[in-house]
């Protein structure tokens, strides 16, 4: 039984909430009833609050096994009547593209509400992609929340559209607004909405040419009714000055935060008119035109794409509008994020004042980095430890997304080469055809269930020449160890079923297959020997459980930790090829970090000798 | 949002799997509690993978959930090496509340680089700050009961500086609010010492 606040909080409570739990707080007071997703940062805390407080039966969550199937099980739900959110991080919206801009088309009488999670700045992602595009792309009304408050209403109101619409909408986050914390005020929180009978209209919702032709027709009628609700949206808001002023602002998402800021601290407030967009497409034309009406120049304020500059450009040459508008420029740039900093000095060229930004110290030069790694005892290291044993520098390394992409630090060293979620046998495969080398594909257990099974599918098809080492640590654990199939079934519980990664890759046709404990150095070696002489397709699974999950979540932990029983050159061989978080050099010798250390034992493998095991104390 | 509370900008930084971020929206809940305009920013994924983990809470009217270079009023390191590296952070003449106790980067470990002398570190602070407090955390944290409690002995002893808008009696009643119950001895003990170890 959960007590939690999101589940239980009453009208009027403030809790300080992080966005992405704001969202799942709005989601529930729009009465929703089916969550799919598949985690991504700066998403995942949406389905993971969801999967926490249990829900008592309100909706049903999904962990899918990739974002494409997640929006066409959600885009079903909707149109089998249910009130439905999709959730997802900026790239897993190419992965999903495909049905959303066919779902656009026949409508959704359910509702279904689009979560993207876009990460400028690159925190943890490939790209900054803004996704802004796909609001416009696929003809999609879109939220972008500035505040935790925000991220629950907007959350609220792209449902209610959504289901009035029966229309996909888009509710677009960035990793500053999902990973922030605010007060938020809570509304009630009423009984789920009643579903929506699904009536049968082939000639609406089987999108054969003849019936797209007219939905797309359909389309731009949704879309006219979408730009009136954005032009009375309590979401768009003009903020007036004191003092009659002819400058405007036009500003959405995040940077509304950093203008607001940078006008309050420079006493700017009175300079300029703002125009705040919360509901950012279909633009509201008639209040932005008003708004450009009042002023002489304009400045366009987004973070990521000159998108809403380009479109108010266009709105103002076609209405004939003289105003100025500025927008990008060499301090507002499309990369990176915007800060308070950014746009304070922007605002003081543009309005032709100085500010008061000071020169930050400069940063401290030779200070030893520490970049994110791979964690002590994680089973990796062991896989990556040994491939690269047996094969050095003569293959070449096809890596893929999760934790094992730390892989790609010495002295592992062992990624080459990444495109995107399920890449490294696909990608891996085009390589070794044309470079004629050995190649080695790595995928992760959750990462192989997105897409690398259609990827190894293309191999045996093709005859591809390639090597795939699946490491199977039994969860998805970059993210934060949500379920895959992957997962033990006395793990995942009633609601999900186990499925065996080694049945399905000989279901495949795969002959060359071999599973081995991560852990076992020996067995580990023999097999990759024997696979190193062979040509065609080989899959090796790796298995070991995620040494974190296996502590927090399966309870696991060794009795035994290692230490040095030897110092020499094989206790710092072991150094500097295994490199584990937990050895430390104390003057010339090696120690073992005991609370680091988690038992794995591999040191004793890679240096027989020079480590030993012993009891783990206290 | 227009209000009379003082506006101020507090940085964080420490090593990921420390607790950082809880120590982070502990503080926070402790200043809505005392009712405060508040929002916090926090990174969370690849950066916590061991790596370098930062966040920051705002008060008193702030909407970005965000500070720059040369923004911090207060800043909390939660690890010494990582204090030196978020110093420009730091507004000239802020507050600086930083743990002692060394963790080691794994380029440290494996010899291959030398952690910044604690003087180096204490030194480069000094040149920055209008107030600092070094203290063992580590060390006070495992005496309170568990290394983790570490972070409630920082946030005691900023709160009993008098450099927030809200003391450590505030402090104390969140923990009481909104730690479980089995966490709360430790962390009050870790309170405790804090405390002690800003007058001493």
């Amino acid at each position: 039984m959960s007590n939690n606040p999101l589940l239980h909080g009453a009208h009027g409570e403030r809790h300080l909430l992080l966005g992405n739990e704001a969202i799942v707080r709005g989601a529930l007071e729009a009465g929703v009833h089916i969550v799919t997703c598949y985690p991504g940062t700066p998403s995942s805390e949406v389905p993971d609050t969801f999967h926490r407080i249990g829900g008592e039966g309100r909706y049903r969550l999904e962990y899918s096994v990739n974002e494409k199937v997640a929006m066409e099980v959600a885009a079903g739900a909707a149109l089998g009547g249910a009130l439905s959110l999709v959730t997802m991080k900026h790239v897993g919206l190419n992965v999903a593209a495909d049905p959303l801009f066919t779902a656009v088309y026949t409508g959704l009488p359910g509702g279904l509400v689009v979560l993207t999670a876009d990460d400028p700045g690159c925190h943890s992602s490939q790209n900054e992609q803004d996704n802004r595009y796909y609001a416009r792309f696929a003809m999609l009304p879109c939220f972008e929340p500035a505040s935790a408050q925000e991220a629950k209403d907007m959350t609220r109101a792209a449902f209610s559209l959504a289901r009035q619409l029966e229309q996909p909408v888009l509710l677009r986050t960035t990793t500053r607004i999902s990973h922030m914390r605010g007060p938020v005020d809570f509304d009630d929180l009423p009984a789920p909405q009643p579903k929506v009978d699904f009536r049968r209209d082939p000639a609406r919702f089987v999108p054969v040419p003849a019936v797209a032709r007219r939905r797309h027709v359909a389309l731009d009628e949704i879309v006219a009714r979408a730009r009136q609700i954005a032009e009375q949206s309590p979401f768009n808001t003009v903020t007036e000055p004191s003092a009659p002023t002819d400058l405007g602002i036009i500003v959405s998402g995040v940077s509304r935060n950093y203008l607001a800021d940078a006008l309050a601290s420079n006493d700017w407030t009175d300079r300029v008119r703002v125009l705040e967009l919360g509901m950012t497409w279909p633009l509201p034309e008639e209040k932005i035109c008003t708004f450009l009406n009042q002023c002489k120049r304009v400045l366009v304020l987004e973070e990521g794409e000159d998108l809403l500059e380009q479109d108010i450009r266009a709105l103002a040459q076609k209405r004939g509008l003289t105003v100025v508008i500025d927008g990008k420029n060499d301090i507002l740039t499309h990369q990176g994020e915007y800060s308070t900093t950014l746009v304070t000095r922007d605002l003081a060229q543009w309005l032709g004042v100085s500010c008061n930004v000071q020169e930050p110290r400069s940063a401290e030069s030779d200070l030893p980095g520490r970049p994110p790694n791979l964690c002590p005892g994680c089973s990796h290291r062991a896989v990556y430890y040994t491939v690269r044993q047996v094969f050095g520098d003569d293959a070449y390394y096809s890596s893929d997304i999760g934790c094992y992409t730390l892989g790609l630090l010495p002295p592992l060293r062992t990624a080459d080469f990444l495109v995107c979620m399920g890449s490294s046998i696909s990608a891996g495969s085009g390589f070794a055809r044309a470079s004629e080398k050995p190649v080695i594909a790595f995928i992760g257990d959750s990462t192989f269930f997105h897409s690398g099974m259609t990827g190894l599918a293309n191999a045996v098809f093709n005859q591809h020449n390639v090597l795939m080492v699946i490491l199977d640590n039994g969860t998805t654990a970059m993210t934060g160890h949500q379920p895959n199939p992957g997962m033990l079934q006395d793990v995942l519980g009633g609601m999900s079923s186990h499925m065996d990664i080694e049945t399905i890759v000989r279901g495949m046709g795969v002959t060359e297959v071999a599973k081995v404990r991560a852990f076992n150095i020996k067995a580990l070696t023999k097999t990759l020997e024997e696979m190193k002489s062979k040509p065609g397709v080989r899959v090796l699974i790796t298995e070991e459980p995620c040494v974190l999950y296996a502590r927090r979540q399966l309870k696991k932990t060794s009795p035994q930790v290692a230490e040095v029983a030897q110092q020499g050159p094989e206790a710092m061989r072991c150094l500097e090829q295994l490199a584990c978080p937990a050895f430390y050099r104390s003057g010339d010798n090696l120690a073992v970090d005991a609370t680091l250390c988690t038992g794995c034992m591999v040191c004793l493998q890679v240096a027989p000798g020079a480590f030993k095991a012993r009891k783990r104390q206290g | 949002m227009q209000n009379n509370q003082k506006r101020m900008r507090v940085y964080f930084t420490g090593v990921g799997g420390q607790g950082t971020l809880t120590a982070t929206t502990l503080l926070a809940r402790t200043a809505l509690e005392a009712g405060l305009d508040v929002v916090a920013g926090e990174v969370h994924g690849m950066a916590q993978r061991g790596g370098v983990v930062e966040s920051v809470m705002l008060l008193g009217g702030w909407r970005s959930p965000k500070l720059d270079l040369g923004e911090a009023d207060v800043m909390l390191g939660f690890e010494p090496l990582e204090t030196l590296r978020g110093l420009p952070y730091l507004k000239k003449g802020g507050a600086v509340f930083s743990s002692s106790d060394p963790m080691p980067p794994l380029s440290v470990s494996l010899g291959k680089a030398d952690y910044p002398a604690m003087s180096r570190i204490e030194a480069s602070v000094r040149e920055v700050a209008g107030l600092c407090h070094f203290i063992p955390c580590r060390e006070l944290g495992i005496q309170a009961g568990s290394v983790q409690s570490g972070n409630t002995v920082l946030l005691s002893a900023v709160c009993a500086s008098g450099v927030l808008p809200f003391g450590v009696d505030a402090l104390e009643a969140a923990i009481k609010k909104f730690l479980p119950a089995k966490l709360q001895e430790v962390n009050l003990h870790a309170l405790e010492l804090g405390k002690k170890a800003l007058k001493g």
